[in-house]
């Protein structure tokens, strides 16, 4: 599942190369250069399938908000990460990949990541007047308090009000 | 449902759903109306929004092996599989070929159990309420095989990191494998009441057509993706757990349109079969979970002798499986197309993030490419054959 | 074929029950809205396949009265809540149950329905009783049709002696 790592140095010289541990390598660049390197990942590489697009949030890294598109090249049945990290804001790619449309709202909504140049930057899973984005690792879980979780509380291994919020 | 007569264009805004027959779940779509004919169509989701993503951060590996049936439940075992598969890549850990076979196999049956309910489904939303009876009774001899199995009809978790929860009882492999003789005459009969229907081909005959630049640039996958002749099926291009060794066809066909989704399908539903008999046939003796005592915990005879066996015991089911920090992401072909779990490990009891690739997500974003322009009636008929499953879409 | 745990039924509260036909009338009432109980169509997720799994060929909820799930709130007695109700789907779940003419009932199909399941967090109304008055709750993930089957039947058995 590796692609030459050569290409993908030559296509994208000033950013930081790697795999992952499921053998997908991956490429974190600046978030200002997202769109070009979709761009050449599309047009040069031939990674023409837009795959996915998700954030991972850590409070305490700087910047917060890791975010990675995942591409899919036909010719080749291979797989491309691109990550680029940011704290609040990422230019869209909808204009090369329509398909980055709800992706861009739902990180938006959950992780509150802004996309600049958006068509409809609205929130899509929570109701519109939620306030918050559920899913940053400072909210809290939600939901009731459960009576009895004594033994989870004590081992550690939570699940238990503690979370609650 | 709100009517509304628009002033200046005399176009209609009507709502349909989230709380509608035909929508399949909880969908709700906006559509804009010149008389029967749909201008504009924006779907709208987060009606079923679990928050499982973020639940899955505050339990361990295996407990949260539990929420990923509750994801896409009409594929219950195939998301196991893929949650599994992302995991043991993090931990590099050998799965015994038992275990391996016994994984297609599983995952073969609940894409039967998957196509069948869109056959049935597929049918009623036209109107052809006897296809539903029909598959839904194939259905019941399945469920009853997967109760037998594992406890349970639906959610049954079988799938586990390190293998399957628990081994196959030689009577219910020969009660599977009647199962699946019995198949192949049943689909005939689904086929003989749909397939050349002329009142069914009438709607479903180049409506909803999705071309095929279209499909790749939105990320569509599956069966959608086959019915606009792009021969790409994960399990062919990328295989897993072997699919290589297994002699099957992946389906394609031409048109893009409703019609060709459902010829694409029913093929499915074949070849699932002839899979899964392959599967059976193959299934090799041996245990069905890993021996790796970091993943899987050891048997229970070993408990009142090793004291080894005790401590792994006690911290796999008080801390949890620990995967190796990193991330990983290995997909699976789904009924509904490509399905992979995303998971970011620290090396902890408790993963940090835990994202599904839903297929469904962009399938269904792909609608108003394929439903603007046609009737209201062919909306219908278009959302029959995306196959949505909200579960999986608003997770 | 596994035991299903007992049904429970919610204490009595929340309808608004009228005081009959009169005329002696209200025994047949009672009887005619118990043996032809329709539900409306509000499957939300993986219950609501166990329901489809209840109305089909083999567990057959026709033969007890529910012949057709009528997709207008407006025609139903009936509302099997079967699946998770988000906080996006509240207000329309509201609004279904209030489109309803009286007398009317709700069922609390599965886990999510019942108590909120294993989905304790911010997404999820936990249980739906916290919206709409609840009259059976059925537990299970998904509870199996018989479960559903047993629980529409006991609530029928009250309706029809006149206590729901």
């Amino acid at each position: 599942m590796t692609v030459a790592p050569e290409r993908l140095q030559a296509a994208f010289p000033n950013a930081h190369h790697g795999v992952s541990a499921d053998g997908i390598p991956y490429v974190l660049v600046r978030p200002e250069n997202i769109a070009e390197t979709a761009r050449i990942a599309r047009d040069e590489l031939g990674y023409i399938r837009w795959i996915d697009m998700t954030a991972v949030d850590e409070p305490d890294a700087d910047p917060r908000f890791e975010l990675q598109y995942l591409l899919y090249s036909m010719a080749e049945h291979r797989w491309l990460r691109f990550k680029t990290q940011t704290d609040d804001k990422v230019p869209s790619i909808t204009g090369i990949f329509p398909g980055a449309d709800w992706y861009e709202r739902e990180v938006y909504d959950l992780f509150g990541v802004e996309f600049e140049g958006h068509p409809n930057l609205t929130r899509l899973m929570m109701p519109d007047d939620w306030k918050g984005h559920p899913l940053r690792r400072d909210y809290p879980i939600g939901g009731e308090p459960v009576d009895f979780t004594v033994t989870r509380e004590i081992l550690g291994t939570g699940g238990g009000n503690e979370l609650r919020g | 449902m709100v009517l509304q007569t628009h002033r200046i264009s005399n176009t209609l805004h009507i709502n349909m759903g989230p709380q509608h027959p035909s929508t399949h779940g909880v969908l709700r779509v906006e559509l804009e109306l010149d008389g029967e004919v749909v201008i504009s169509c924006k779907p709208i989701i987060g009606y079923l929004h679990t928050g499982i993503e973020k639940t899955f951060e505050g339990l361990t590996y295996l407990q949260g092996l539990t929420l990923t049936d509750r994801m896409d439940y009409l594929n219950p075992m195939g998301n196991n599989l893929a949650y599994c598969l992302s995991i043991e890549k993090l931990f590099e850990c050998e799965i015994p070929e038992r275990a391996v076979v016994g994984r297609v196999l599983l995952a073969e049956l609940t894409r039967i159990n998957s196509h069948l309910v869109f056959v049935g489904t597929a049918g009623f939303d036209l109107g052809a309420s006897s296809v539903f009876l029909y598959c839904l009774r194939e259905r019941e001899k399945l469920l009853d095989l997967f109760e037998w199995l594992s406890g349970q009809r639906m959610m049954t978790s079988h799938i586990r990191p390190g293998g399957l929860a628990s081994d196959f009882e030689p009577e219910w492999l020969t009660a599977c494998e009647a199962f699946l003789d019995d198949m192949p005459k049943k689909i005939d009969e689904y086929e003989s009441l749909l397939t050349n229907n002329p009142l069914f081909k009438e709607r479903m005959v180049g409506i909803g057509v999705l071309r095929a630049e279209d499909a790749i640039a939105y990320g569509v996958t599956g069966p959608m993706l086959r019915a606009c002749g792009i021969a790409q099926d994960l399990r062919k291009t990328n295989p897993y757990l072997g699919y290589e060794t297994y002699d099957f066809d992946a389906i394609v066909a031409e048109g893009g349109d409703c019609y060709a989704r459902y010829k694409v399908r029913v093929a499915e539903l074949r070849e699932a079969v002839k899979i899964a008999k392959q599967a059976l046939k193959r299934l090799p003796g041996g245990p069905v979970k890993t021996a790796n005592r970091k993943v899987m915990p050891p048997p229970r005879e070993e408990l009142g002798t090793s004291m080894e066996s005790l401590i792994h015991h006690f911290k796999l089911f008080t801390e949890g499986i620990r995967p190796p920090a990193g991330e990983a992401y290995v997909p699976v072909e789904s009924p509904r197309g490509e399905l992979g779990f995303y998971i970011v490990s620290d090396g902890t009891g408790k993963p940090v993030r835990v994202h599904e690739r839903a297929p469904t997500f962009a399938n269904v974003q792909a609608l108003p490419l394929m439903a603007e322009g046609g009737l209201v009636a062919d909306l219908i008929a278009v959302i029959a054959s995306i196959d949505p499953v909200m579960g999986e879409v608003d997770r | 074929m596994t035991m299903e745990l007992p049904v429970t039924s919610a204490p009595r509260g929340g309808h608004v029950r009228d005081g009959g036909p009169g005329f002696g009338l209200s025994k047949l009432a009672d009887w005619s809205r118990e043996k032809s109980l329709w539900p409306a169509t509000f499957g939300l997720a993986c219950c609501a396949i166990e329901m489809m799994a209840a109305s089909a060929a083999n567990y057959d909820i026709a033969r007890f009265g529910s012949e057709v799930f009528r997709a207008s709130p407006r025609q139903a007695d009936l509302m099997i809540v079967s699946g998770r109700v988000s906080q996006k789907m509240a207000p329309v779940l509201r609004e279904i149950y209030d489109q309803m003419p009286e007398p009317k009932w709700v069922i609390a199909m599965g886990d999510c329905a019942s108590c909120g399941g294993v989905f304790n967090n911010y997404a999820l109304v936990q249980g739906v009783d916290k919206i709409v008055p609840v009259d059976v709750y059925i537990p299970g993930c998904p509870p199996r049709p018989e479960a559903l089957i047993d629980g529409i039947l006991k609530l029928k058995a009250e309706i029809g002696k006149g206590l729901r």
